[in-house]
């Protein structure tokens, strides 16, 4: 938009009658054809610079103009959806009966403490969910449910997050990510699963 | 192990001519004569006669109610007695002393239902071989109160040959939930009646009844975090139990004073720590950096039970209930939890991983001896009946789903109580009644 404004309206309504039977192959939309009129004092214009050869450059789609603001969904929910999706928010994974950072949970937990920091994540307070897989016995785990967010929480507050603005709770078994019984699903259940919330 | 002990008892009460006096409408004092020795009662008990015992019926009564709410669950609590056995009586024969002793009937239980306006009275008349009265009641209640009725007269026939009430009155706490979010639900022991008690509408778990079978205390997630609650046996007087600490989970009522232990968090760091019923005293008592949960009260409230991560897995131990002289009781397998007293005060049952599964283990703390008493599937959450004669747990051997199972302590009699939605977390009521 902004360079078509630039463009006077006599040497665009030239650059058309010269465009315009090109532009009638294309599946553009066709402009309405104008014929300059008296005022114009055509003959005082340079002609313009012809193309070294004769054939003319295709035009081109008009380029989409970008996006650079970020629209976060004002859902809780959605909006959590979204974090996660785009990896600003990550969980962090725990091996079976353990409440110990490996390096992919600190990775994950990087990511997410420098998001938390960052202007768009800097508004939002943070539960930190502890969850554990079925196979112990509910109420040890729920217990480890506690250690892990907690190790989640320290990390996180390490990173430089604020621990006035991270909560803790454990579901231990009681919430499973994934209802199967097998090595992947359990694997998906144990983690500190981070929230945000207002 | 109790079984044998039960029936000299019996045995013994009856040979020594016990009196027994009950509290009912009507209440005629029995005594019970020599003589009748047996280790197993047999007990002759036809349906009931639907009409007054002297006068003909006031009003037609409905005789499938009357099978269903009071005769199915009387047969039933007797046959489950442990000391009684049902004589086999030809059905729509007139009994007869003939009869009673071709059936080897050592006792005749003659049963009268009516209807007196809105309320069914029930009267019962126990008589020896001989025809001597042995015990009469008259109970009264509306149709609802049918399946009371029956497990009251249960427990008078229980106290008249044993000298203490059977467990028919008591009352099983679980979760469940079959209304979409886990509640807290109780039911009969027989698994009937089950009603909803507590209503968050948010995870509800982990029930725990008071010493004297009218409070439960729980955990629920309510405010979003996990925490303790009190609330009656009839859904009513809820309060919530600021312990400031985090979890605010497992907690269990004291036998002797009103502290609740329960299991507090501190920065990520589960602990075991006692609480006064109305939130205030609060005192930590294991002091570990590993983990500490699931504590449970021995019958005379001196020590405590508790899972512990100390040694690597978590492990049942044992310490006194200040904290101090903790011992560890499991060695078997490598996760232990949910150990449970029982009310002897001489065994513990526990949840006990064995080739990956959980099954519930009994251990004798006297001898040290522990036998895996469940089969199928996974079996976690053992909670003894107050008599000691049974345990309730959850099983998800039907189809990976926790219901509610009851069971003889040695395992046998097994039984489904629960069937609709999940069901976890039995705890038993504690005082016999």
């Amino acid at each position: 938009m902004k360079k078509i404004s630039q463009i006077t309206f006599t040497s665009l309504a030239l650059v058309l009658l010269i465009l315009s039977p090109a532009c009638r192959t294309k599946k553009q939309k066709v402009e309405p054809v104008v014929t300059p009129t008296e005022t114009m004092a055509a003959p005082d214009i340079p002609p313009p610079p012809m193309p070294a050869d004769t054939s003319v450059p295709e035009p081109k789609d008009f380029v989409e103009p970008e996006v650079t603001a970020e629209t976060f969904p004002s859902d809780m929910e959605e909006l959590n959806r979204y974090v996660q999706g785009k990896g600003y928010v990550r969980d962090a994974f725990y091996n079976y009966d353990e409440a110990t950072l490996d390096d992919a949970a600190q990775a994950a937990l990087t990511a997410s403490a420098n998001w938390l920091k960052g202007k768009e994540g800097a508004g939002y307070s943070l539960l930190v969910e502890g969850h554990c897989d079925e196979r112990g016995t509910e109420q040890y785990n729920l217990a480890l449910g506690d250690k892990r967010a907690n190790s989640a929480k320290d990390y996180l507050v390490t990173l430089g997050v604020d621990a006035g603005r991270i909560r803790t709770v454990s579901y231990g078994e009681e919430r499973p990510f994934e209802e199967g019984h097998d090595d992947s699903s359990w694997g998906q259940n144990r983690r500190a699963h981070l929230v945000l919330v207002r | 192990m109790k079984k044998p002990n039960l029936q000299s008892v019996v045995a013994l009460s009856i040979a020594t001519a016990i009196t027994v006096s009950v509290h009912a409408q009507t209440d005629i004092t029995t005594t019970m004569t020599a003589g009748q020795a047996a280790q197993i009662v047999r007990l002759a008990v036809p349906f009931p006669e639907l009409k007054p015992p002297t006068a003909p019926a006031p009003a037609l009564v409905d005789t499938g109610k009357v099978r269903a709410g009071f005769f199915g669950p009387l047969t039933r609590d007797i046959a489950y007695s442990g000391i009684f056995a049902l004589a086999a009586l030809p059905p729509s024969v007139p009994v007869t002393p003939e009869l009673l002793k071709r059936v080897e009937a050592q006792f005749y239980l003659q049963l009268n239902v009516w209807t007196e306006g809105e309320e069914y009275v029930v009267e019962a008349r126990l008589s020896d071989q001989s025809g001597a009265s042995q015990l009469k009641k008259r109970y009264r209640g509306p149709e609802a109160a049918l399946a009371r009725t029956a497990h009251m007269l249960a427990n008078d026939l229980m106290r008249t040959f044993n000298n203490r009430p059977g467990v028919f009155l008591s009352q099983i706490a679980f979760a469940s939930n079959r209304g979409g979010n886990w509640e807290i639900w109780l039911m009969d022991w027989d698994g009937a009646n089950q009603r909803q008690i507590t209503r968050h509408g948010a995870l509800s778990i982990l029930p725990s009844w008071s010493p004297d079978n009218e409070r439960m205390v729980y955990t629920s997630f309510a405010r979003g975090t996990s925490d303790m609650y009190i609330i009656n046996r009839r859904g009513g007087g809820r309060m919530r139990i600021n312990s400031g600490l985090a979890l605010n989970t497992s907690a269990t009522f004291s036998p002797v004073s009103n502290d609740i232990a329960f299991v507090g968090s501190v920065r990520g760091n589960p602990d075991i720590y006692l609480i006064k019923d109305d939130g205030s005293n609060l005192r930590r008592l294991t002091t570990t950096t590993s983990i500490e949960s699931t504590p449970e009260w021995s019958p005379n409230g001196r020590q405590i039970a508790f899972t512990s991560g100390r040694a690597g897995t978590p492990q049942i131990y044992v310490m006194d209930a200040e904290g101090t002289n903790v011992r560890r009781i499991s060695y078997d397998g490598n996760w232990n939890d949910d150990a449970v007293f029982s009310p002897d005060g001489e065994k513990v049952a526990y949840t006990s991983r064995v080739n990956g599964r959980f099954q519930i283990r009994v251990a004798n703390l006297i001898t040290g001896e522990s036998s895996i008493i469940a089969g199928e599937g996974s079996n976690e959450q053992p909670t003894w009946s107050p008599d000691g004669q049974w345990i309730a747990f959850q099983s998800d051997r039907k189809g990976r789903r926790w219901q509610v199972f009851r069971m003889r302590a040695d395992g046998n009699d097994l039984l489904q109580l629960t069937f609709d939605g999940e069901n976890k977390e039995p705890d038993w009521s504690k005082k016999p009644e």
